[in-house]
C-alpha cells in the first residue's frame, strides 16, 4: 500500500497546500498551477454532478473514486476546505486519517499560528514536517519493497 | 478546551493589532504597550492567585511560585527550569513555550518570536510587582519553541 500525493484546496479553490510522495507519473502539464485548477475543477464538478444525480438524501456526498490503478480520496470540512488524497487501490475507507490531519495538523499549526494567513499557501516549516511525519507513519503509507 | 483557545486566539490579535497599527518607528512603543498590558493582567491575576497561598519566605519562593502555579494556570504547564546568580538576577527558561509551540520548531519566523513575548514579560513584571518586587523582565530565543525570561530584580 502506498500514498501518492496530497492536495489541500480551500473554499474559494485556492491550492494552500501540495506534497508528493511516492508519485510516479507526472501530469505533463508545464505549471503546478494548471495541474491545481484541473484537480480542483474536477473535484468540483465530481461534488455537484453526485448531488444532483443521487436517488436518496446525501449525508457525506462525494468520497472517493477509483480508477485501475489509484484511488482519490476525498474530505471536505464545514467550513469548505478540502482534502484530496491519491493513493493505492487497496486503501479501504480513510475518512477518519483524513479528518485526523484537518484537525491535528492543518488546525493545530495553521489556524493557531499567528504567522500563517488563512486563504494562502502554507509556508510553515513546522507544518510541513508535523504532515510528512503523520503521513509517512500511517499504516498505509507502507511502500511495496519490489 | 474551547477556553484555553480563546485566550490564543486574543493574545494572537491583540499583537497584530498593537503591530499593526504602529509604524516603522513606533514599534518599540507598541512593544512597551503590549508589555504594560501584560503588567496589568499580571498584577490582578497574582492577587487572585494568592488569595489561599501562605506568605512567602523569600524572593526564591516568590519565583517558585510563579514558575509553578502562575505559569500552570496560565500556559498549562510549568517552568522547565530556574537559575539566579543570587545577586537579582533569574533566569526562568520554557523549553516549550505555549505561545510559540504553533509557530515553528526551529529558526523559521525568528524575527517575529519578540512580539509574542513582549505580553508574557510584563505579565511576570507584574506579577512580582504586586508580590512586592521591582523588576525588568526581558525575553530571548534561540530556538522556537524554548524560550528565557530574565528577571533584574531593582534593589532600592
Amino acid at each position: 500500500m502506498t500514498v501518492f500525493n496530497l492536495y489541500i484546496f480551500d473554499r474559494n479553490g485556492t491550492c494552500l497546500y501540495y506534497v508528493e510522495w511516492n508519485r510516479k507519473k507526472h501530469s505533463g502539464i508545464a505549471s503546478q498551477e494548471e495541474e491545481f485548477k484541473l484537480m480542483y475543477g474536477m473535484i468540483f464538478s465530481i461534488k455537484s454532478f453526485v448531488n444532483r444525480i443521487s436517488p436518496s438524501d446525501l449525508k457525506d456526498g462525494f468520497s472517493s473514486f477509483k480508477t485501475s490503478r489509484y484511488k482519490c480520496n476525498f474530505y471536505e470540512t464545514p467550513s469548505g476546505l478540502k482534502f484530496i488524497l491519491n493513493t493505492d487501490l487497496n486503501v479501504g475507507n480513510i475518512r477518519d486519517v483524513l479528518h485526523q490531519l484537518y484537525s491535528n495538523i492543518y488546525v493545530e499549526y495553521v489556524v493557531k499560528n499567528p504567522l500563517c494567513e488563512l486563504g494562502q499557501p502554507i509556508k510553515s516549516d513546522l507544518f510541513k514536517t508535523k504532515l510528512d511525519e503523520y503521513v509517512r507513519n500511517l499504516p498505509i503509507f507502507a511502500t511495496k519493497t519490489n | 478546551m474551547a477556553d484555553e483557545v480563546l485566550f490564543e486566539f486574543f493574545h494572537m490579535e491583540i499583537v497584530g493589532q498593537f503591530l499593526q497599527s504602529a509604524r516603522k518607528d513606533e514599534k518599540e512603543s507598541a512593544f512597551t504597550k503590549l508589555e504594560f498590558l501584560g503588567y496589568r493582567v499580571g498584577q490582578r491575576l497574582v492577587e487572585r492567585f494568592t488569595k489561599e497561598v501562605p506568605r512567602f519566605k523569600d524572593e526564591l519562593d516568590t519565583m517558585k511560585f510563579i514558575c509553578k502555579d502562575l505559569w500552570t494556570s496560565c500556559y498549562k504547564k510549568q517552568i522547565d527550569n530556574l537559575r539566579t546568580n543570587h545577586q537579582g538576577v533569574y533566569v526562568l527558561q520554557d523549553n516549550k513555550f505555549r505561545l510559540l509551540t504553533q509557530i515553528s520548531e526551529g529558526k523559521q519566523y525568528m524575527e517575529y518570536a519578540p512580539q509574542f513575548l513582549a505580553f508574557p514579560c510584563g505579565l511576570i513584571r507584574g506579577a512580582l510587582s504586586n508580590l512586592g518586587i521591582a523588576s525588568n523582565v526581558t525575553a530571548e530565543v534561540s530556538a522556537m519553541p524554548a524560550c528565557k525570561f530574565q528577571i533584574q530584580i531593582q534593589r532600592l
